[in-house]
């Protein structure tokens, strides 16, 4: 047997010997290295909790530097086509699990598995924390904070008419009626129609006992469960009366404002939003938060993360640091007092100054019965252009829930194709 | 006769001055209602009662604004891709403007559409070719690649405009300078070009302003803060809504400004060129 | 060639001096093409590889999130697609209102503003100033300040409303289809109609004074001055506005991106959205090219239409 130099071993052996050459001058060259990082911050309060985030990674880093490049979400996947499509890409970019499966087939992401492997951190982590960011045995991604999904409620309110606080969706639609006048325009709940919302509908098929997919791929929306959810969901505006008029326009900014200035009781969001309501509306006694209520066929409260992943194989080794760094403790708690967002860390939530308050025990209770979001290449698409449609024709009595779920199926069937 | 003439032209001016003050209410009060929510305080813009003036005035939001948006920098930019663009046009369509009105030739009203047509193709989908194309040339992510990037969609406008500014330019002084032994380069610049030139400006105001105002190509042709203009830096921050409305009516306020100074400067032309046209005239 | 009507070149430096050279040029019969090389040279460099490059899109499978498809060829499959696409047809049905009414208007309020600034009235000066300065904003801040004013919650336009009793309670403007619509337009209508009136006021000052003077002694009145004067010798002016308005309406979906996303449900969706969305959400590059190509072609017809029916290119 001789052995065959061809062109694949060649460049194997070539690639070997220049990642090789890469790691050996690193302390020498390290001085210099600056990388930039993609995200999806857009908050003042998520702001904040970025530049803490940095000013700690600058002060245990000195020789790397990020500069953070903002790409709100709205613009966030033209962006990152255009760049990938083009090959300019960033070195580290913020990858929600929605995201995950269409920017790994758009060939965005670079493998991470063996450098999570040998993270010294990496047993700080559940398991399950790399679902969402992992396929076919490859992780391509590190948590970087967590998305839990909950809700806030005005106690005073509450409290005031004596309601308890709902743990069933056909609960929190008796309070949500309950605590509703239109004559002086206060809505139990503040009903998400507008840009966003699609997710939570998603959630209300699922808790109605719908999931969208089988786990072998194939649509798993349930034709009836799926209107009934619609029909609920959507009800509680057009037959109920107990969410604001304007609920299929209202997105992240009017559903907060909506709470904040006192026209709704109840809305519905992730921990990520509890500075900018706690700077509103005193915790513990103006408002209190609550797990995501159950639906007759689930309960479904996602657990989502937003990953931090390696986008480009330059500067992967600075990009890795910066990566790291969101996994210390010390890091992920500055983070979290600055914005309301979950450490992604099993021993980082564990810290005193999280389960020491009281407010934060309705994510800790998500923390044990939190599931990840259905996530397929054209998950992100389907929701955003078929399902917030179709559910808005329902809130504006153009279509009936049996219509709206109709077109969401064909356009699942259209996505998945 | 004389009595009903100026009878009726007193009631078009009076017509005249109702109809121009209200549009101009119409125009402005947006405008002033954005100042004012910038000089208030959050509670009295997130609030359940209507607040109309400010209970306490604040400089915090356009002071957060400054601090975190980058703004000479983004507005640099702006300044800089614009220009270039008005240049490049001023350069390449002037002439061309010229000779579509000037000349008759085969191909011409083939060639006016042809220029239009470049126009129709929409820019969703030209961006990422555009993108490639930008990346190969190494002119990605630069003010320079963008000014030319808008080009090929404001040079179409440019020379569509202008021609009719020629066309309405009289055409006997250019033929009189010929007969005065002028070759056809120097009468377009001693004779058309002057004459027009009340038309060249407000066209180059059109360009300038839709190369400033440009939202699609600027976000997706920059990814870097150094290279951003003005309107991507602002709508980014602004987010998915999130970005506290005193903020962004500050922001919109100070988007303004610059518009304002380039319309003192252009005002000014504009009257000297309109006046040059009433002595022509 | 006429070069003859040239003097011969007395110096060397007559020889060599670039302005005599272009001069002598400007006397060849190709003068007007050379004129027009730069700007064709410009507009082909960067256009047309694009515009190939995203029509050859539309007849191919293009899912950047579905690599397992490839990019095969399919020939029409996305045109056809597009017929039997509710969608598609709801869209070009919003486009033609969009656009229509958005011209109408504007094409209107601009002629209007600039027959009474052409007045020179004392005073109109400054007013004339405030008229144009809402489209010297870009579209992104008119967009949020507007979406500001007609807040459901916080809306100054619906407390004026109401406080005027023109409207009961607060309204979601954009959250119902019989308003979402008609609330952009306006938006839309405030800040471009001053395309129109600097366009035609400076056409304006290009139509001479004894025309004018001529019609006043055979005693014909203002609206008979419009119709037979400004009108005709505006034209050319007001057929290029129009045809620019409607492809800048027509292609650019950056302000309903911003009020409506197409919302509520598809009342507001119009095509140049719906290929956005389609490129940029759901990552069917195929069918964006399909739905952008349909755009294409209708400006097409709508421009070769129009310039018939006008006639400005008979001058």
């Amino acid at each position: 047997m001789t052995i065959r130099f061809d062109r694949r071993s060649m460049l194997k052996l070539g690639g070997g010997a220049l990642a090789a050459s890469a790691l050996l001058p690193r302390t020498a060259f390290a001085q210099s290295t600056s990388i930039n990082y993609w995200h999806t911050f857009t908050s003042q309060s998520e702001q904040a909790g970025l530049d803490s985030v940095m000013a700690l990674f600058k002060a245990a880093h000195p020789d790397i530097s990020v500069t953070p490049e903002n790409i709100p979400n709205p613009e966030f996947m033209a962006k990152i086509t255009a760049a990938v499509v083009s090959g300019s890409r960033p070195n580290v970019t913020m990858v929600s699990s929605e995201r995950f499966r269409d920017l790994l087939a758009m060939g965005a992401l670079v493998d991470m598995t063996d450098r999570v492997a040998s993270w010294e951190r990496r047993s700080d982590f559940d398991n399950s924390r790399f679902d969402s960011i992992s396929l076919d045995g490859k992780v391509y991604g590190v948590p970087g904070f967590a998305f839990v999904d909950w809700m806030y409620y005005r106690k005073d309110w509450f409290d005031e008419a004596g309601i308890a606080v709902p743990t069933t969706w056909a609960e929190l639609r008796d309070a949500a009626i309950k605590r509703s006048d239109p004559a002086k325009g206060r809505y139990g709940f503040g009903l998400r129609g507008g840009p966003g919302g699609q997710n939570i509908i998603i959630n209300m098929m699922e808790a109605f006992g719908s999931p969208v997919l089988h786990a072998d791929g194939s649509i798993g929306l349930d034709r009836d469960k799926a209107i009934a959810a619609v029909d609920f969901f959507a009800g509680l505006l057009v037959k109920d009366g107990a969410a604001p008029p304007s609920a299929a326009n209202d997105g992240f900014r009017q559903i907060i404002e909506g709470f904040q200035t006192g026209q709704t009781a109840m809305i519905y969001h992730h921990t990520g939003s509890y500075q900018d309501i706690a700077s509103k509306l005193k915790p513990g006694v103006e408002f209190g938060t609550m797990a995501i209520p159950a639906g007759p066929g689930a309960r479904v409260a996602r657990l989502a993360y937003a990953y931090n992943t390696i986008t480009k194989e330059e500067g992967a080794d600075a990009a890795w640091e910066w990566i790291k760094f969101w996994g210390e403790p010390d890091a992920a708690v500055a983070f979290l007092e600055k914005t309301g967002y979950f450490p992604a860390s099993t021993v980082a939530a564990q810290d005193q100054r999280i389960i020491g308050n009281p407010m934060y025990a309705a994510a800790a209770d998500t923390l044990a019965f939190g599931i990840p979001q259905p996530s397929f290449p054209g998950a992100a698409g389907w929701a955003e252009s078929s399902v917030l449609p179709n559910f808005q024709r329902v809130l504006i009595g153009e279509a009936t829930a049996e219509q709206a779920v109709d077109d969401m199926i064909a356009g699942l069937a259209e996505a998945i194709a | 006769m004389a009595q009903t003439r100026s009878g009726s032209k007193l009631l078009w001016d009076v017509i005249s001055y109702a109809v121009l003050v209200l549009l101009a209410l119409v125009c402005v009060f947006p405008i002033i209602w954005t100042f004012l929510t910038s000089i208030k305080v959050e509670e009295d813009i997130v609030t359940r009662e209507m607040v109309y003036f400010p209970t306490r005035f604040t400089f915090d939001w356009y002071v957060r604004l400054w601090s975190q948006s980058g703004y000479p920098v983004l507005v640099m930019n702006s300044l800089m891709v614009t220009s270039l663009t008005v240049l490049i046009c001023l350069l390449t369509g002037t002439i061309a403007s010229y000779a579509f009105s000037r000349f008759h030739f085969p191909g011409r009203t083939q060639l006016m559409l042809g220029y239009l047509v470049v126009r129709m193709f929409p820019a969703v989908l030209m961006i990422i070719p555009l993108f490639i194309v930008m990346r190969q040339v190494g002119l990605l992510d630069s003010t320079h690649g963008l000014a030319i990037a808008y080009t090929s969609f404001l040079l179409p406008l440019f020379v569509w405009m202008l021609k009719g500014f020629f066309d309405a330019a009289p055409k006997e002084l250019e033929s009189a300078a010929r007969i005065d032994g002028s070759t056809r380069l120097g009468a377009m610049f001693r004779i058309v070009i002057p004459i027009a030139r009340n038309g060249l400006v407000a066209t180059c105001v059109f360009v300038a302003i839709a190369a400033w105002n440009e939202y699609l190509f600027a976000l997706m042709l920059t990814t870097s803060q150094g290279s951003r203009t003005w309107p991507v830096g602002l709508q980014l921050m602004v987010g998915e809504f999130q970005l506290p409305w005193g903020m962004l009516a500050a922001g919109g306020m100070i988007s303004i400004l610059p518009v304002i100074v380039l319309f003192a400067i252009v005002q000014r032309v504009m009257v000297a060129g309109i006046t040059a046209g009433a002595v022509k005239g | 060639m006429s070069r003859a009507a040239y003097p011969p070149p007395r110096t060397i430096w007559d020889g060599i001096n670039p302005i005599r050279m272009i001069g002598e040029l400007s006397e060849t019969r190709y003068w007007m093409y050379l004129l027009l090389l730069p700007s064709a040279m410009l507009i082909t460099a960067v256009v047309l590889y694009p515009t190939v490059y995203g029509m050859q899109m539309s007849f191919r499978e293009m899912r950047l999130n579905r690599p397992d498809l490839g990019t095969d060829w399919v020939l029409f499959k996305h045109y056809a697609r597009m017929l039997a696409d509710p969608i598609f047809w709801t869209s070009l049905r919003n486009t033609a209102v969009w656009v229509t009414s958005s011209i109408a208007l504007e094409f209107l309020i601009g002629l209007i503003a600039a027959l009474a600034l052409n007045r020179n009235l004392p005073g109109t000066k400054l007013l004339a100033v405030l008229i144009l300065l809402p489209y010297f904003l870009p579209n992104v801040v008119a967009g949020h300040m507007w979406a500001l004013m007609l807040d459901p919650r916080m809306g100054v336009i619906n407390d004026l409303l109401v406080k005027t009793g023109l409207l009961v309670g607060y309204k979601a403007w954009f959250a119902d289809p019989a308003t979402a619509m008609a609330a952009a337009i306006i938006v839309e209508t405030w800040h471009s109609f001053p395309f129109f009136t600097l366009l035609i006021m400076a056409g304006l000052k290009g139509i001479p004074a004894d025309l004018y003077k001529a019609a006043d002694i055979d005693g014909a009145g203002a609206l008979a001055q419009l119709r037979l004067i400004t009108l005709p010798m505006l034209k050319t002016i007001i057929a290029a506005a129009v045809i620019l308005r409607v492809i800048g309406l027509v292609n650019s979906p950056d302000l309903l991106l911003i009020l409506t996303s197409g919302g509520p449900g598809r009342s507001t969706q119009v095509l140049s959205l719906y290929a956005f969305q389609m490129a940029y959400k759901d990552f069917n590059f195929g069918y964006a090219g399909a739905l952008s190509v349909v755009m294409f072609v209708l400006l097409m017809l709508f421009a070769w239409a129009y310039i018939r029916l006008s006639k400005v290119n008979q001058d």
